[in-house]
């Protein structure tokens, strides 16, 4: 029973040879699975790049929009500045004309 | 020979050149003001200012126009192309270039400048002298020269002024009510 066992187990066993192309049809899948996972990368550092892109760009774009609010902040507070500069030499000049046309005789102060 | 006629033709030929250019910074409204180096080291109290077209345009959209100083601002440097400000205060008498400040004032006997006010006032020892550039009666550039033994300011304004609207900063920045005739 058993020897009959062992004998059917061993002709169900037996080596058998390969069909025609079938190193081949395994090498070709073989390739096929390395491609699909080199596209599957490619896929996924393509999207990782395009996202590093963009977050340097949206990050670049608002330091940019800081950078030029402060200058604009700077040039406004320039501007104020020099307009009252302007505006206190404008005062001098101003006060001394007026002095002078109230003034009858030249007190040593000329406009 | 040759060569050489050349050469002085192409130096003549340069000089032509950077004296248009030199005339026709004149003729802009724009001073050259010198570097003053080192005086901001001398100086208690320094104030440099240079506002270029680009950086006047940068300020005016920063400037709020609910804010009547911010408004009265943007009146006042509509048609202005540039302001330059450099005005130093020391702590001893004379501790500034005078010769610099001279070298300004000499430019604004080009051709175009007015004089509109002369200051000397020797018991307070400060001078003011403020000038227009008049080209087609029409201002074309501000310079204001202000000196004391301990300060001196200039300021260039440059573009066209609108003298009207330089009076409407009254009581804005300080700046009085000036009596100014304007040309018909």
């Amino acid at each position: 029973m058993s020897k009959d066992f062992e004998q059917q187990l061993r002709d169900a066993l037996q080596p058998v040879d390969p069909e025609e192309g079938f190193d081949q049809r395994v090498m070709a899948r073989i390739a096929q699975e390395r491609s699909r996972s080199r596209t599957k990368i490619t896929r996924w550092a393509s999207v990782a790049l395009a996202a590093s892109v963009l977050f340097v760009a949206v990050l670049g774009a608002h330091q940019w929009q800081l950078r030029r609010e402060q200058e604009g902040l700077e040039a406004r507070k320039q501007l104020i500045e020099a307009l009252r500069l302007t505006g206190e030499k404008l005062d001098v000049a101003y006060q001394a004309v007026n002095r002078e046309s109230s003034l009858p005789a030249d007190d040593g102060s000329g406009a | 020979m040759i060569m050489r006629a050349l050469f002085k033709h192409t130096i003549l030929a340069l000089c032509g050149v950077l004296s248009l250019c030199a005339n026709a910074s004149a003729a802009d409204g724009q001073l050259k003001i010198p570097e003053f180096a080192g005086l901001a080291d001398k100086a208690a109290e320094s104030v440099i200012i240079t506002l270029d077209p680009s950086l006047l345009r940068l300020a005016a959209r920063f400037l709020d126009p609910a804010d009547p100083q911010d408004a009265a601002a943007r009146e006042a440097i509509a048609g202005i192309k540039g302001i330059y400000v450099r005005s130093y205060k020391f702590d001893a008498d004379f501790a500034y270039p005078k010769a610099d400040v001279d070298l300004v004032r000499k430019q604004l006997g080009a051709p175009g400048w007015q004089r509109l006010v002369e200051v000397r006032s020797r018991k307070e020892q400060q001078n003011v002298d403020i000038y227009l550039l008049v080209e087609q009666e029409k201002a074309n550039g501000l310079a204001i020269i202000a000196s004391q033994p301990r300060e001196f300011t200039i300021v260039n304004i440059v573009g066209s002024i609108d003298m009207r609207k330089l009076h409407e900063l009254e009581g804005q920045f300080g700046i009085p009510k000036l009596e100014i005739e304007e040309k018909k």
